[in-house]
């Protein structure tokens, strides 16, 4: 039995321990938004975070979570609650296919909490992890450095009322 | 002209068979009066396949296309609430299932691809949008007591002298009246949402994970399938041991089915562990000797010694060659493909009680249910197929193999099955963009004119090949007896009678000269074969951009002057490469930076495009494109880009990276570590420019592609003084 958190909420599993975490979270939780790609650790489609890390799953045991924080991009946010840069992603009509999307904004969650303004060359070694066969490059990593930009001139706004 | 040399669309008229995507176009006569498949909501109103209106003011779209990414959704909602003045995003949009009113009025059957959606849907769902918002109007004034003259409508509302009134509050009334047949269709002055760039009606679903793909289907007591196949296409499983697998956790059967052998589990990770276990032995096939350098060769003796089939015999090519004051001759290379759209194929498939489900995100959803008809002996009318969202298709999600499988595991296991195949499976167990070597002679004068045009391709033919995949699923009842033969047949004809249109297009229609000659010979070597976003175009444009730059240096001309020069007798075309040259006129780019041009006509799209492109030793480095398409209306100019934008990308990973290479019959890349895709980091800016040229709708998924390699090869010359005539692009 392994036990983690997963989008906020304790769970467990009796799942084989060498199971890769990608398929405990789509077959055993249900939770269908990460996605296969490669099995390889490659294309980024299974992205998820734990304990703030974006990482791939498709290849990582879930002996290894246990105890630990996971993340998936429902946790992120919803289609009634959105994460600002799925706010951003919709705006911009980033997705094409969108198989790769979960991926995509789970790495940049992840590059902008780490790095919150980030420049063009950070988003592109960050991301370049995340294939996206449809080609939608352009608009995802023009839409990370909107949102970067939009956080800091946020912070700036409240620091300045504070 | 030959006498078998039918022109493209007598062919597709005479066989129904078309490019792109899916083929066939028999009317599935009798259909149109079976029931929809549709679920009506309590009171729904349905007018006609493609809507239901509830009296809260629901409007549902019954979207008869498949979404891959392209926008479809987005695009055709849009055709249809144009003329009934609802918005896109007011509508709630479903996959339509299977019933002839969905058919593709280009193609006659349920499919999507050849970019042609916009196109084939122009008129027709803009009709049905405009019958539908006559119909409420005859409702509303019978209800209101009006003249239906003082009516009017807005965003799903009848406006009667200032006040709105919902749709949905005549649905009983216009349930009880005719639909008018010819309603009139709005002038494109009076657009209020076609022409706009919305946001995609998909965009939401796909950026919270909560869009269903084909891999996201979970229905009760569902188990898990993987499938080892033969690593060459065709080898048929010999023996195999299956003790190991089977007494692995949670595996429950292990199959012999059509294709290998495949492991049933609870989960996807006990299937796929245990499939590992198993070392199938397959029997030993002709295709089984063949190695890349085998099939090169074969090209290359067959370009040298075969004639070949006519496609195209116009004026006096000997005559134009004599009159030229230069001559170029070149041969150019592009080798077999993978789609490796990013979801893997999958399907889920459910027999109970004499029925059947099945759930995939295919190119054409009737296909599916034909196939599980087939392989369960179940009836069509008792399989109810269901669209998902497609993760990726660009050609590949019209061959339906895993359909066939998870229907065999299904029926053999007695249990639902969702079946997954990985990533290996798709690069290595596919069907493929085939190989092409084209030969190019032409003649050119001093003058800029192209005197004479003698083009030649070797390689296998696509249309046989998807004929062979396609014909089980739409004709579930015709015995195998009688595809083989029709499939022979064809293979046949495209290899001694006449020239499968998808193998040579887009090699010499696009520039003027009254001397040409297209010749086809056809080199197979049992590799499945199936259209790859923008099919012959994907290789015909490197040769035929590459030839008309030799061919503009010869003349002493710049290479855009002399396209504009040559594009007499094409003005939409020559317009776009006037816009083009103002564009590039106007660029400077930086110290070590070139540019390269290149232009195309595909799938009634006119499209060129400028790389900015820098080479330091071996790295050929894409720094910017700029992109102009006439498309004729742009009914999303954001969709438009979208698609310039991702196709350019597309293109790039064939131009820069692109290759499978044949070992002992079986391709050798694997996975995304040897078969790359571009990455962010290597993606270059793209800017798109829309001619709005007020014509009908042409495509634009596959458009964007064609010009990208000769573009970024045409600017490596430039910066090396290499002709680079192989794709994938390598520096010497």
């Amino acid at each position: 039995m392994i036990e983690f958190i997963l989008n906020g909420k304790p769970v467990s599993t009796d799942d084989d321990p060498t199971t890769p975490l990608l398929w405990v979270v789509r077959d055993t939780f249900k939770l269908k938004g990460s996605k296969f790609g490669c099995g390889a650790g490659l294309c980024g489609a299974c992205t998820m975070h734990i304990d703030d890390e974006a990482m791939r799953t498709c290849m990582l045991p879930i002996s290894t979570v246990a105890g630990r924080q996971v993340t998936t991009i429902e946790g992120l946010g919803t289609l009634e609650d959105m994460h600002p840069l799925q706010t951003a992603w919709v705006d911009a009509s980033v997705p094409q296919c969108g198989y790769c999307q979960s991926g995509q904004i789970m790495a940049a969650a992840s590059l902008l909490k780490h790095n919150p303004n980030p420049t063009a060359a950070d988003v592109d070694a960050a991301m370049s992890g995340n294939i996206c066969r449809c080609g939608c490059y352009v608009r995802i990593k023009g839409t990370i450095l909107s949102v970067a930009q939009q956080n800091l001139a946020y912070n700036a706004a409240q620091e300045q009322k504070a | 002209m030959s006498a078998i040399n039918m022109s493209r669309r007598q062919f597709l008229k005479t066989t129904g068979i078309v490019g792109g995507g899916l083929v066939i176009g028999f009317s599935m006569t009798g259909c149109s009066s079976s029931e929809l498949p549709i679920t009506l909501a309590q009171q729904g109103f349905v007018p006609n396949a493609f809507l239901q209106i509830t009296p809260d003011n629901g409007i549902r779209f019954y979207c008869p296309r498949d979404e891959m990414g392209q926008g479809v959704t987005t695009g055709l909602s849009t055709l249809i609430g144009e003329e009934l003045d609802v918005h896109p995003k007011d509508m709630e949009i479903l996959f339509a299932g299977v019933h002839s009113d969905y058919n593709n009025p280009d193609f006659g059957v349920q499919g999507t691809g050849g970019s042609s959606s916009l196109k084939a849907h122009y008129l027709q769902l803009r009709q049905v949008g405009a019958n539908t918002r006559g119909l409420l109007v005859a409702a509303a004034a019978q209800d209101l007591g009006v003249t239906a003259s003082v009516i009017s409508t807005r965003d799903g509302h009848i406006v009667v002298a200032g006040k709105q009134y919902p749709y949905g509050q005549f649905v009983q009334t216009a349930a009880s009246l005719e639909a008018p047949t010819e309603a009139a269709l709005k002038s494109n002055a009076e657009f209020r949402y076609i022409g706009q760039a919305f946001q995609r009606v998909d965009a939401a679903a796909k950026s919270t994970g909560t869009a269903e793909f084909g891999i996201d289907i979970d229905i009760p007591n569902m188990h898990h399938a993987v499938v080892r196949r033969s690593p060459v296409a065709g080898a048929k499983l010999k023996s195999v041991d299956k003790s190991v697998a089977l007494s692995m956790p949670g595996v429950t059967d292990i199959i012999e089915i059509s294709s290998g052998v495949a492991v049933v589990a609870k989960k996807y990770w006990q299937a796929k562990t245990a499939a590992a276990k198993l070392s199938p032995l397959w029997e030993e096939v002709a295709l089984s000797q063949v190695n890349s350098r085998d099939v090169r060769a074969d090209y290359n003796q067959a370009m040298q010694q075969d004639e070949g089939v006519v496609d195209t015999d116009e004026g006096d090519v000997k005559a134009g060659l004599a009159a030229a004051d230069h001559i170029i001759e070149a041969e150019y290379w592009a080798p077999f493909l993978a789609h490796a759209p990013l979801e893997p194929m999958n399907a889920v498939v459910r027999i109970e009680n004499g029925e059947a489900d099945v759930w995939s995100g295919t190119q054409g959803i009737v296909a599916a249910q034909g196939l599980v008809s087939r392989f369960s002996g179940i009836p069509v009318e008792k399989v109810r197929a269901h669209s998902t969202y497609l993760g990726g298709a660009f050609g590949r999600r019209g061959t339906l193999t895993h359909v066939i499988e998870a229907t065999e595991v299904a029926v053999a296991s007695n249990k639902p099955v969702h079946l997954l195949w990985s990533r290996e499976d798709d690069i290595q167990n596919g069907v493929y963009r085939p190989a092409s070597l084209m030969k190019i002679k032409a003649g050119v004068k001093n003058d800029g004119s192209i005197t004479a045009w003698q083009a030649k391709r070797v390689g296998g033919n696509i249309t046989p090949k998807t004929l062979q995949n396609m014909m089980p699923a739409l004709f579930p009842g015709l015995n195998e007896g009688t595809i083989d033969f029709m499939v022979g047949l064809s293979q046949d004809i495209f290899a001694g009678w006449m020239v499968d249109h998808a193998s040579v297009e887009g090699l010499y229609e696009d520039y003027d000269t009254d001397n040409k000659t297209v010749n086809h010979v056809t080199v197979e070597h049992d590799i499945p074969l199936t259209f790859w976003r923008s099919v012959g175009h994907s290789y015909t444009s490197f040769a035929k951009e590459g030839i008309t730059d030799e061919l503009a240096e010869k003349a002493g001309m710049d290479p855009v002057a002399f396209r504009l020069k040559n594009t007499q007798g094409n003005p939409r075309l020559n317009n776009v490469i006037r816009v083009a040259q103002q564009h590039m006129l106007a660029m400077q780019p930086a110290e070590g930076r070139f540019l390269g041009f290149a232009a195309h006509n595909s799938f009634a799209t006119d499209v060129a495009e400028i790389a900015e492109v820098s080479v330091i030793g071996k790295t050929i480095r894409v720094h910017k494109v700029t992109c102009i398409v006439d498309c004729g209306i742009a009914v999303n100019p954001d969709i438009v880009r979208g698609q310039m934008e991702g196709a350019v990308m597309f293109g790039l990973t064939a131009a820069l990276y692109g290759d499978l290479e044949l070992v002992q019959g079986a391709f050798k890349q694997s996975n995304f570590h040897d078969y790359p895709i571009l990455k962010m980091s290597e993606a270059p800016q793209v800017e798109v420019v829309i001619i709005n040229s007020g014509t009908a709708p042409t495509g634009v998924g596959e458009p964007g592609l064609p010009p990208i390699a000769p573009a970024v090869a045409s600017a490596v010359y430039q910066a090396t003084g290499q002709r680079l005539r192989s794709l994938p692009l390598k520096i010497a």
